[in-house]
């Protein structure tokens, strides 16, 4: 038996990353990323084991509410109730043990990058039209900016922000769901669930060891970039480097499809046949189905709102 | 390229799930066929390589770095079905672990780097390369093409799938639901930015990984036929 107290997981923010000094070349960048991986699957991997109320529900009952609900929520377009559905996700997290600050910071984390590219524009009148709200410039009649005519004034629309502000908050809602969902359950666990929205058994088996040997293979990686930074004094020229980086990409192709057929003769020493066959140890209880029931009858909620059906 | 959730309608991500189920399920009985009991360590072991090869990260002209997507090299070397699935395989891991590309968005991602990229650039590569010896360099500049090519077409898909949302989805006060910008807006941002860009990375990297397996082993190529003799050879005695 492993004591408990072994079973402990600090999930505190461990900087796993190597000390670094100035601006970091490609060899750093990777060795970072590989790092940052790591450090987000061992974070996901201590959550789920907490005890709060989503870690404690069945992983099919959970998979199946929180797409119904990630799928009710690509409907909505009424800003009130996606800030309810998101405000909903924010107290989940605080019930799963999940610090709330963590989780905001996680997903809003995702969103900047590209959302924010999309979003942005939409506030201005150049590109959707709308009762102004603030005037940044006053170009005056048949100003262009190359081949595009501007209008005679820029500014931010009313409609524009609303717009703006719906789709951000559309997509942080759906990201929160999703990021529930893994932080609450380990991995493995969940691609077993799928097998409930009807993934057939061979694609489950597939992932699962996909997800064992990403990790070997970002090792591997690892392992490569460190030994290359250990040995460079001075790095070479551009193509030089890109070769290398080809060449070890190419390695690494060659080496996991000669390891599947090593892979392939170790399963078929232990007697598989390419049936495949997976345990199936989870146990519905009562407050499982009754959870999958709210869930779901909360998401037909949420579509007949969608719908106009019920109005709000 | 990863569509998150959000950015499409309804209407669109639902025709894309009716797209792609017929096609993994085809996919796989294909495989089945042809790999038999190889099939899952093979398809896990493409699909773990699709999932790191966006973690090489290679200096690019200026002191930046870029990375590949990967689906092209991944495409002349396991075959564009194959592709399919260990390409989708991945996508569903980066959708679940790091919310990288939306759970609803899941299948039209699939579309666009799981099946047009890996066919475009498999067929690119086929016709180019003619019937060229293993070891030519016609080959290394085939792989080449297909990458940048298939790169900039998944784009342009995508560009597409994100210029028709204001034609399907409008509010009833006029204001665009998902995506906002038309066609003439979504479908050459998309193009330009990987023509210009990320295209040439693309098109290295492959060209980069596809001389290396040339110089070691090129028995690993799709439809290579030393490789149909390896694996005959290695064929266990079970069936």
């Amino acid at each position: 038996m492993i004591p408990d107290w072994m079973k402990e997981v600090n999930a505190g923010s461990c900087k796993c990353s190597a000390a670094s000094h100035g601006k970091k070349g490609f060899v750093g960048k990777t060795i970072d990323g590989i790092f940052g991986f790591l450090e987000e699957a061992f974070i996901s991997e201590s959550f789920s084991k907490r005890r709060g109320l989503l870690q404690s529900l069945d992983p099919r009952a959970k998979l199946v509410s929180i797409l119904a609900v990630i799928f009710a929520t690509s409907l909505i377009s009424d800003l009130r109730v996606l800030i309810f559905i998101y405000v909903l996700t924010l107290l989940f997290s605080r019930l799963s043990k999940i610090e709330v600050g963590f989780f905001i910071k996680r997903v809003w984390l995702f969103i900047p990058v590209f959302a924010g590219i999309i979003a942005v524009p939409m506030i201005f009148n150049v590109f959707l039209p709308g009762d102004p709200l603030y005037q940044l410039a006053y170009l005056g009649p048949g100003a262009h900016l190359g081949p595009f005519s501007l209008p005679e004034s820029i500014f931010i629309t009313k409609q524009g922000t609303i717009a703006a502000v719906i789709f951000t908050m559309r997509v942080a809602t759906c990201v929160s769901a999703v990021v529930l969902l893994f932080l609450t359950t380990p991995q493995q666990i969940l691609f077993k669930s799928l097998r409930t929205v009807g993934v057939p058994k061979l694609y489950v088996l597939t992932l699962q060891m996909t997800y064992r040997y990403i990790f070997l293979f970002m090792e591997l990686i690892r392992e490569m970039y460190v030994a290359k930074k250990a040995r460079t004094i001075k790095s070479g020229g551009l193509i030089d480097e890109q070769k290398w980086v080809g060449g070890r990409i190419g390695y690494t192709l060659i080496r996991s499809l000669s390891m599947s057929e090593k892979v392939h003769m170790a399963m078929m020493s232990r007697g598989f046949n390419g049936e495949v066959h997976i345990m199936q140890e989870f146990k519905m209880k009562n407050r499982d189905y009754l959870a999958g029931i709210v869930a779901i009858s909360a998401s037909l909620v949420l579509v007949l709102i969608s719908q106009n059906v019920i109005r709000v | 390229m990863h569509i998150p959730d959000g950015y499409l309608g309804p209407y669109t991500y639902t025709a894309f799930w009716i797209i792609m189920i017929p096609l993994w399920y085809y996919a796989g009985k294909r495989l089945s066929a042809e790999l038999k009991s190889r099939q899952v360590p093979l398809l896990a072991m493409a699909a773990a390589f699709s999932f790191v090869i966006m973690m090489f990260n290679l200096p690019i002209p200026g002191g930046s770095t870029g990375h590949a997507v990967g689906g092209a090299i991944i495409a002349i070397v396991i075959g564009p079905w194959a592709s399919v699935i260990a390409i989708s395989v991945a996508l569903v891991l980066q959708a679940l672990m790091f919310g990288d590309g939306g759970i609803t968005a899941i299948a039209a991602n699939c579309f666009n780097m799981a099946v047009a990229m890996p066919f475009c650039a498999y067929y690119i590569y086929k016709f180019a390369s003619g019937n060229s010896i293993i070891t030519s360099s016609r080959r290394v500049i085939a792989a080449a093409v297909a990458g940048y090519i298939s790169l900039a077409f998944a784009a342009a898909l995508t560009g597409f799938e994100f210029g028709i949302q204001p034609l399907l989805h409008t509010g009833a006060n006029g204001l665009p639901l998902y995506m906002p910008y038309p066609l003439s807006v979504a479908m050459p941002a998309m193009i330009l930015e990987h023509v210009l860009a990320f295209g040439f990375v693309e098109a290295i990297v492959t060209a980069l990984i596809f001389s290396y397996i040339q110089r070691t082993d090129t028995s690993i190529l799709f439809g290579d036929e030393s490789r149909a003799n390896r694996n005959k050879s290695n064929e266990p005695a079970t069936t």
